[in-house]
Parts: C-alpha cells; structure tokens; sequence
C-alpha cells in the first residue's frame, strides 16, 4: 500500500514526502494530458493550461475539505446547498451596499456554521455521517431558496468580482488562493495534532478513544473546514459570475468525492492524500476541457468522468495486489 | 548446543508425511519474511511451530493456506502437489487454517458460518438450511455437542467459535490444520477442551500445526516443534528429549536469565478506588494503590478484571462508586480525561481497541502525546521520532521501522508498540490488561524490566493477567476478582499460585 513504500527525499530538516499513490495520480493525470496533446494543438498552451487550473479551482477547494471529512471516517453530502446558502447570503450583503470585506467573513462564517451543524450531529447526535448530511443537503438547500425567494441575485459590482480577477504572474487568483489552501491543509494533515487525530479518528475511533484521542472535536474540525471551504468555492463562483443562484452548487459534493477517490481517499475512512485530490481535481478538469475542445457532446463528457472515477478505483485495486 | 539432529519423524518408516513444505520462500517490501523454510507434519501428529515474534509463523501459515503466495518452494499433502493459491483453492486441497482473529460473520448462526462461501442448496438457488443444520451438528457433535448451530455465532464464546472453526475445517474434510496462537484467550478450562479437541482430530489422522508462544502448553499438546527464527529455520526437534531451556535457546539464540521480583512499593496512596460498580460485571470495588506498587490483578475469565480496570480509565462509565487521586476525587467521563489525569490503560483487545492498522509506528505510538509533542500547533517530529526509536529498541520492536504502517508487523510486535506507546506516555499510573499476550518468551523478560523501571521511577502500575507466573513474578500485591467482586488482596508474603486459585475459584467463601 502506498503508505508502505513512500519516497522520501530529505534535505536538512525538512522531509517531503510523495506517496506511491500521489505519483500514480499524478502519473495518469499526464496520460490525459499526452493524449489530448495529440489530438488538440491548442491543449497544451499555456494559456489553456491556466484555464484547465482555473476550471478546477472551485472543485479542488471544496474537494479539500471533503478529503478531511471522508479521511475522519464522514462524508459531507452538503457542500452544494452550503456554497449556495453562503453564496446568496453574501451576494446580497454586497448588493445591498455592505462592506466586501464584511461579506466574505460573513460568507465563510456561514459556511463554517453549516459545517459545525454537521459536525455536531455526527459527534453528539449519533448519527451516520451520510444520513446528517442528507438530511443538511435538503436543509440548507431550502434555506438559500427561501432566503432569496427562489430568484438569483443579480448585479454583484466589481469592487468584490475584482478581488479574484487579479493575477499573481499568469495564475488568476483562484489558483493561488486554492494551491495555498492546498499547502495549508497538508501542513494541518500531516504536521498537526489534529490531522493525526483525523487519520487516527477515521482508522479506528474505538482505539483512538481508548488513547484519548478527543473525538467529537476532531470530527467537528474537519466538517467546520468543509463548510468553510465550500463557502470559499462559493464566493469565487459569484465573483466568476457577477451573481448568485439559490440553485448553485448543484451536484458538487459528487464532484468534490470523486476528486478525493480519484486521489486515493477510502470511503472507509482513514486513508487520503491533499495532495492526490487535488491532482484528482485537475484530473477531472483536465478530462472536461479536453473533451470541450474537441467538440464532445455533454452527455459523453459526463460518459468519460464516470469512466475515469471507475478505471482509477480498478487500477488502485489491482496495483495494490493481493494482501 | 545442537538439537537441530532432523528427527524427522514425518517420514519415518517412508510413509509419506501428511504436509511436506519444502524451500518456502517469501519476501515483503524490505523484509524476507520467510526463506528456505522446510516443513513436514505427519499424519495425526500435533506439530509445534515456535519462534520469536516475526520470526515468521504466521507467515509459514498464510502461505500454507493460500493467504499469501511464496516466492519459492512447495507444498505437498499426502504427497500430492498443492497449488495454495487462494485461501479457497487451500482449503478445497485439504488445507485449513483457524487465525488467532477469528474470520466470522457475527450475525449469522453457528450453521451458516460454517458453510459461508460454499453453501448448500437446493438445485443451485435457494440454501438448504435443514440439510446445512444437520451436517453441521453431525460435525460439532464429536467436537462439541453442547453447542447449538442455531445460535448467531456473536453469543458463542471464544472457545465455542473456535471448535466452530474447527468443525469448518472437518465438512470440507481438511487433512491438515493449522492454529495460529489459537489459546491466547481462552480459560485454563478451555484449553482442556481444546487440548481434547486436537486430540479427537490427531486421532483422525489430521496432521495438526501448533503455533504458540506459551511452552507449558506446546509440551502438553504436541510431540514435534519446527523452531524458526528470523524467517529461517532452526531446527526440528522431539520435545520429550529437549528441554524448555534448549527449547528457548533455540528460540531467541541466547539464554534468558529469570529475575526475581524486585519490589518498590512506597507506602503513599496514590489511587484509591471505593465502591466501584457497574452493573453484574464489576460490584463494590474499593482498594488503593501505592506509590512505586505493582498491583496484579487475576481471577477467572468473567471475573469482572478487565471492565474493573476500564472502569477506573474511563473508557466505560461506573455507576457507582468514586476514584480518588491523591487524596482528591476525580471523575473520568472519558478515557481522555482519564490520561489528563495521568491514568492509562493499555487495552486487553489490541486489535479492536489498540491500533490505527493503517498508519505508522511512530502515529500510532505517539497517539495520546502529539499535543505534547507540539510547538506552535506543529509536531516536533525530529524529538518526536527521536523518542519514539529510543521506545522501539527498548521494547525491541522488529524490524525496528518506525515509519511502516502497523498492521504490517507482526502480531507480537504490534503488541510492543502499543506497549511502547503507554511506557512514553507521561501517565502516572499505568494499568495494563494481558500486557504480554502473543509475545515471545525473550521480550517478556525485557517487558517485565521496563514495568519495574517504571515503579522505579515511582510510577504506580495494575497488572491485569491471566497468567499466574506473571502475575506472582511482577506484583507486590495481588487482587482477586471473583464474579465481578472482589475476593480479597493478598500480600507478596502470602502470594502462592494455590491462595490465590483458591480466592479466583470460590471468593474465598466457606463452600
Ligand atoms: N503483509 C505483510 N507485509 C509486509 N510485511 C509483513 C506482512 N506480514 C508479515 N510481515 C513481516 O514478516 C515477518 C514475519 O511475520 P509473522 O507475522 O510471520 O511473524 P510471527 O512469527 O507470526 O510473529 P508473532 O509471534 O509476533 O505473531 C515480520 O517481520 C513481519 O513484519
Ligand atoms: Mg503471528
């Protein structure tokens, strides 16, 4: 198993470590790319590329924070209805001539209130994860359209929408905003108390407690994260849009979970990689804009992403041989 | 010092043994778990097979039974080609393995499990549950007729699921098989039970494999032991003309020098416990532990031991009763609590309550002390690391990487983690429930010194075991517990295996 044979290049005291895994990630992210090259001259652009990041920004971010989710041995079913609750909520704030800055905190407050609701669910009320936030999904989705009375909110001015159109040398902001969410969500797994405990908590809760391991908080954390971070994908969706749609978000919790499956988290819990989902995001945004240039009809996009989550879940099956 | 003299009473006469494993061979990542390891078993003979943790046993068997494939060598029953290549095709081949953690499904009846994954029934689609009952108590019936093969198989005990397993083996008519430390939680009784068993299968002409680390045992139940070490073999011998002192020479390449007790009880009461109960399994227990004591605590299997010791760290709730420390009431809600208080529990169950399989040594040994360990909310990892290999080598963890993930180690290994984890913890007091089951004779001496260097030190630390010579080698006071009772407590000067029997047995009640 990838844990078992990780490559690990030390300098001083710095030990950066790629996992087996990461790298098959990584390499069949470059067979996508090999293969679209050949058929799209225009694929391999840098001006593209860029665009390919861009595209799987949002996906990348909310898929973050479901990789803790799912790792703590959860999945946050709400990410969608969360983003769309956040989304029309601080549209309107903005629209309404309130301070940006006061928006955005109250967007990811929001979005982490929704999370701690999950959270306290799961840990306090006993209840399965899948079940919580279903019953959240609807919840909050129901929110959003009742807040905004079922219409979008239209007409968000550029003094917020700016804010995520400037570049950092040829990146648009997204990118940079995600790829530092990326550094600091593998710092929290992987040099944290509290990313061991969401590895430990999703391995075995039961020994974990026995070793005082502090469950609800640890499982609390990685819901609040990931309601946080789906009211990011939210915020750099309406700046992308100008508005915001109750019916935003739609479909993203599937999205965000084949990214991380795609980057080698199990559903049982206990096993992920940052970095594997967000190569699995590329992945799958790589797969969309390739099918886009060479004219793809929709449906047979969606054909190729199903065929991609399955192929990778076999071929991680089957490298890993038999136990 | 050489019993390596091949006995080899499998071939004897030229009748072909009933198991031949010739040159197995078998490599994981960075460790040979096994090579050039030859094998014989002759028909109804008990064969042990010793050695020290990872020294590759349970590996010997997984090959053997199609768990895993060797890299090298071959396996014959009956001189007849065996091709292992999955737990099933063994199986079918005459071959069964009984694992020390068992492999049933809990819900479904005594019947159904022993005929999981090769059902009978009625022309290919519906099961045949009549025929499967009454196959499966004709082949309990000579094993154990007490047990019904209606019952879900989660209300048998241990023993009972093991004869289950057993009697699994016999419908697909298994000619070998193995057992993978098969007593290391049952009763003194059910181990007669099982020593009877085995006996009733010898009789059969099934060549039995023995895998245990306690030699009382391997003398009582087999005629032969294969000794490896380091995945190599060591030699085969005839137990009745070699001694336990040979035997574990042979075991751990040098000698074991028994310790007496050494004792360091102060006279400070550091815990005390009174009244305390939980429902039938633990009724009005009070007692005090000292600074620098080794308190043991024995009594039968159901005796109340562990939930009493689970109790005082919180990991199960008391109904009644208080803890105090120093002097102070305490209330433990949760076992992290419990450890904020300085009290650790190292669990009887390790794989249920112990380990984080997937993640590594140093995850899994460092789990109750990263806060500790942290600075501006980041794990120290280089001191982190650095304390947990000076942890590995005293507990003499093998092979001494700390980075690979737990469930690869062996099982005995993975016990001296989990013990590794509690001896640098900064608990000051420290309960221990089986602390050496599945470990091997040699790191049970170096066990016992790092228990006495922690009262040393002036920590205070429960035993809870159920072996007599560990209790009466490490405690300075022994507590009986008897259905869920206490006994009584017996001072070290009244301390003999017969008092405290005496007291496990009856309560130390007139009968
Ligand atoms: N699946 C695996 N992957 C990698 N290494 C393994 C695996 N299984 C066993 N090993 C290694 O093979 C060696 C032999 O292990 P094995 O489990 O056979 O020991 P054992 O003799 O049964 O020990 P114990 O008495 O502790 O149960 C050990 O070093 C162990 O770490
Ligand atoms: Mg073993």
């Amino acid at each position: 198993m990838s844990g078992a044979s990780d490559i690990a290049a030390r300098s001083g005291r710095i030990r950066l470590k790629i996992g087996l895994r990461d790298m098959g990630t990584l390499l069949g992210l470059l067979l996508i790319c090999v293969v679209f090259a050949s058929l799209s001259d225009f694929f391999l652009t840098e001006r593209n590329l860029v665009n390919i990041l861009q595209q799987s920004s949002i996906n990348a971010c909310v898929a973050i924070g479901m990789t803790l989710v799912i790792i703590s041995g959860g999945i946050d079913l709400s990410v969608g209805p969360t983003a769309a609750l956040t989304a029309v909520v601080s549209a309107s704030m903005i629209v309404g001539g309130y301070p940006v800055a006061l928006a955005i905190v109250v967007a990811l407050a929001i979005g982490m209130a929704c999370g701690l609701g999950n959270g306290l669910l799961v840990a306090y009320g006993g209840l399965q994860p899948f079940i919580v936030t279903l019953g959240t999904l609807s919840l909050y989705r129901a929110l959003a359209l009742i807040y905004t009375g079922g219409n979008p909110i239209l007409g968000v001015p550029s003094s917020f929408r700016v804010l995520f159109q400037t570049q950092v040398w040829i990146f648009p902001m997204p990118i940079v905003v995600v790829a530092v969410l990326g550094i600091l969500a593998w710092v929290l797994l992987a040099k944290t108390p509290i990313g061991e405990y969401i590895l430990a908590v999703g391995g075995n809760e039961e020994a974990s407690r026995v070793s005082g391991v502090p469950i609800a908080r640890t499982k609390i954390s990685a819901y609040v994260i990931s309601g946080g971070l789906a009211a990011l994908g939210a915020l750099i969706l309406v700046a992308r849009l100008g508005a915001a749609e109750p019916t935003l978000g739609n479909l993203w919790e599937l999205e965000a979970i084949a990214a991380s499956a795609i980057g080698g988290a199990s559903l049982m819990g206990g096993k992920g990689s940052i970095v594997g989902t967000v190569l699995g995001a590329i992945v799958l945004g790589a797969m969309r804009n390739g099918l886009t240039l060479l004219n793809v009809q929709a449906f047979y996009q969606l054909l190729a992403t199903g065929i991609i989550i399955i192929a990778a879940m076999l071929i991680d099956r089957l490298t890993r041989g038999r136990e | 010092m050489s019993p390596t003299g091949h006995t080899d009473a499998g071939t004897a006469g030229g009748a072909i043994p009933r198991l031949s494993m010739r040159g197995i061979g078998k490599a994981f990542p960075g460790v040979q778990a096994l090579r050039n390891v030859s094998f014989n078993v002759a028909r109804g003979e008990v064969h042990a097979l010793i050695g020290e943790n990872g020294a590759g046993k349970s590996s010997l068997l997984k090959v053997l039974s199609g768990v895993y494939r060797a890299d090298a060598g071959d396996i014959r029953v009956d001189g007849k080609l065996v091709d292992a290549a999955s737990p099933k095709a063994a199986r079918m081949q005459g071959i069964a393995l009984i694992h020390q953690e068992l492999q049933q499904v809990p819900h479904l009846d005594v019947a159904q499990n022993m005929f999981l994954g090769m059902p009978l029934t009625h022309g290919g689609v519906f099961t045949d549950k009549t025929q499967m009952r009454a196959r499966a108590s004709t082949a309990l019936a000579s094993l154990d007729p007490s047990i019904d093969v209606t019952a879900p198989i989660r209300t048998l005990r241990v023993a009972q699921r093991q004869i289950v397993e057993i009697a699994r083996a016999l419908l697909s008519d298994a000619r070998v098989i193995a057992m993978d430390e098969p007593t290391s939680s049952l009763t003194p009784r059910e181990f007669e039970r099982l020593t009877e068993v085995i006996a009733t299968l010898a009789a059969r002409g099934v060549g039995v494999i023995y895998v245990s680390h306690k030699l009382e045992e391997v003398y009582r139940v087999c005629t032969r032991a294969t000794v490896l070490r380091d995945g190599a073999l060591v030699g085969v011998v005839d137990l009745a003309n070699t001694t336990e002192d040979m035997l574990v020479g042979m075991m751990v390449g040098r000698t074991i020098e028994a310790r007496a007790h050494h004792g360091h009880a102060g006279t400070e009461r550091v815990l005390e416990i009174s009244g305390l109960g939980r429902g039938h399994a633990v009724r009005g227990v009070s007692f005090a532990l000292h600074r620098g004591e080794v308190l043991g605590i024995a009594g039968l299997v159901g005796a109340g031991r562990t939930e009493l010791v689970r109790l005082i760290a919180g990991v199960d709730r008391a109904d009644s009763g208080t803890v105090s420390l120093h002097g102070r009431p305490i209330r433990s809600a949760s076992p992290r609590e419990a450890i904020g208080h300085g009290i650790a529990l190292l669990p009887e169950e390790r794989k249920r309550d112990g380990i984080v399989p997937l993640r590594s040594i140093v995850s899994n040994m460092a789990l109750p002390a990263f806060q500790r360990w942290s600075r501006f909310g980041l794990v120290r990892t280089q001191a982190l690391r650095q304390r947990v290999r000076e942890m590995t080598e005293r507990v003499g963890l093998r092979p001494p990487d700390i980075d690979r993930p737990i469930r690869l180690f062996s099982g005995g290994n993975q016990q001296k983690a989990i013990l590794g984890r509690w001896l640098m913890a900064d608990a000051g007091i420290l309960m221990f429930d089986e602390p050496t089951r599945g470990i091997d004779v040699g790191a049970k001496a170096d066990i016992y010194r790092l228990i006495e260097d922690l009262v040393q030190q002036g920590k205070s630390v429960i035993v809870v075991s159920s072996e007599l010579p560990e209790i009466m080698r490490l405690s300075d006071r022994v507590l009986v517990m008897w259905r869920g009772e206490m006994a009584g407590i017996l001072e070290r000067a009244d301390m003999n295996e017969s008092a405290i029997m005496h007291l496990a047995v009856s309560g130390g009640r007139p009968q």
